[in-house]
């Protein structure tokens, strides 16, 4: 069965995420020994050419799929640390991936995922259509980790986390798909059906929705990824070498930060400008 | 007094650092405990590695079913095989667990914890 990883990337004003799954694309490609495809839009493809990154772009990515971009008007702020803007969130097209894919065998992760381990290359093998990030694991710990972090709402599901997605291309997983495609179509509905916040689209809550339906209502220790281990956008990427990325945390979400570092671990750093700050040392990785 | 305060907080936050570097380090080595095998995914821990051994010391070495971290059945054709494994990488994800958690105990500052 022919297996490979893929990125979705869609750019707007502020943030580069072509640039950032240059980076994420060639260490999942390193440390899983599988090819990695992009999925991304024409003014993307764009922008990579006008920045000089495409002919990088085609080296690392065994496919550039070129999508639309999705039209939505899903804004979410954004921190930097102390500091926080807002941008388009375009992330809505994750259902389309089963009809993108080029693999038989997919692990979808977002572009700001960094595998620095083989961890995930283990599940390959596992006997299942379907592998979601199974929660929320945080650098500090439970003291940072909120309930609406674990559940899509208070008296909701438990969250999955689509940060990282592996699936076979089998006929249950397409209606899955297409099942996420209807939870996005009608999310209102599914919000009052299952209580969460529906003012911006998750594909997080969109998942956990779809698999709790289709796998009968029920929440069962079925096979799942591993938690997403993850570095919130409070905190700040702060240096990088030599496959040690070294991080500034902050354990209470206020102005105190402390220092620490993370090495042979996937981590999943939601601070992008701090990854832009750091791409020069990131693509010296690769 | 402040010179005292300013102390604690420097050890308070060296303390911090230090409990997420161990907590990471855990992680990373609970993670390369975890085997995935003919579509089932265990834990390798001391519980497994005996059981395991149990089974080769009874005779039972070909065709053994063995629950997963999800209690489902998976089916071991060559225990030997599959045991060599495990053991292998027991020892060396907990000497490398072992020796890394050293190198955090000897650290005196937050410099040397991020070194570690």
């Amino acid at each position: 069965m022919k297996k490979g990883i893929l990125i979705f990337a869609h750019n707007n004003r502020q943030i580069d995420y072509a640039r950032m799954s240059l980076v994420t694309g060639s260490l999942a490609k390193k440390n899983l020994g599988v090819p990695v495809s992009l999925a991304t839009d024409p003014s993307t493809v764009e922008w990579m050419r006008e920045s000089n990154i495409f002919d990088k772009a085609s080296e690392i990515f065994d496919h550039i799929i070129i999508v639309n971009r999705p039209q939505e008007n899903n804004n979410r702020k954004f921190f930097d640390g102390k500091e926080n803007f807002v941008a388009p969130f375009n992330n809505g097209n994750r259902s389309s991936v089963w009809e993108i894919t080029p693999y038989e065998h997919t692990l979808l992760i977002d572009s700001d995922y960094f595998v620095l381990s083989d961890n995930l290359s283990k599940y390959w093998q596992v006997d299942a259509d379907l592998l979601i990030g199974s929660g929320y694991n945080d650098i500090v710990g439970e003291s940072r980790t909120g309930y609406l972090d674990r559940y899509i709402s208070d008296t909701g599901v438990k969250m999955l986390w689509a940060t990282t997605v592996m699936f076979k291309k089998t006929q249950s997983t397409k209606i899955f798909f297409e099942l996420v495609q209807h939870i996005k179509d009608n999310y209102r509905h599914f919000a009052d059906v299952y209580r969460f916040n529906p003012l911006m689209f998750r594909n997080d809550i969109a998942f956990s929705v779809a698999r709790h339906i289709m796998y009968g209502f029920e929440q069962d220790a079925e096979y799942s990824l591993p938690p997403i281990f993850s570095v919130t956008d409070k905190d700040m990427l702060y240096d990088v070498d030599a496959n040690k990325f070294t991080f500034l945390i902050t354990p209470t979400m206020n102005d105190q930060y402390c220092i620490t570092t993370v090495k042979d671990k996937d981590v999943h750093i939601m601070n992008k400008q701090s990854i832009s700050r750091n791409f020069d040392k990131l693509m010296e990785l690769v | 007094m402040q010179e005292e305060f300013k102390k604690a907080l420097d050890f308070s936050n060296f303390r911090q650092t230090y409990s997420i570097q161990r907590k990471n380090l855990k992680e990373k080595i609970d993670a390369k405990l975890t085997y995935g095998f003919n579509g089932g995914i265990f834990k390798i821990d001391r519980g497994l590695l005996n059981f395991v051994q149990m089974l080769i010391d009874q005779g039972r070495t070909e065709g053994v079913v063995i629950l997963d971290i999800n209690e489902n059945p998976v089916l071991i054709d060559k225990l030997n095989e599959f045991k060599d494994e495990i053991f292998d990488r027991y020892f060396s994800t907990t000497l490398e667990y072992f020796e890394e958690n050293q190198e955090l105990k000897k650290s005196r500052s937050i410099e040397k914890l991020i070194d570690a």
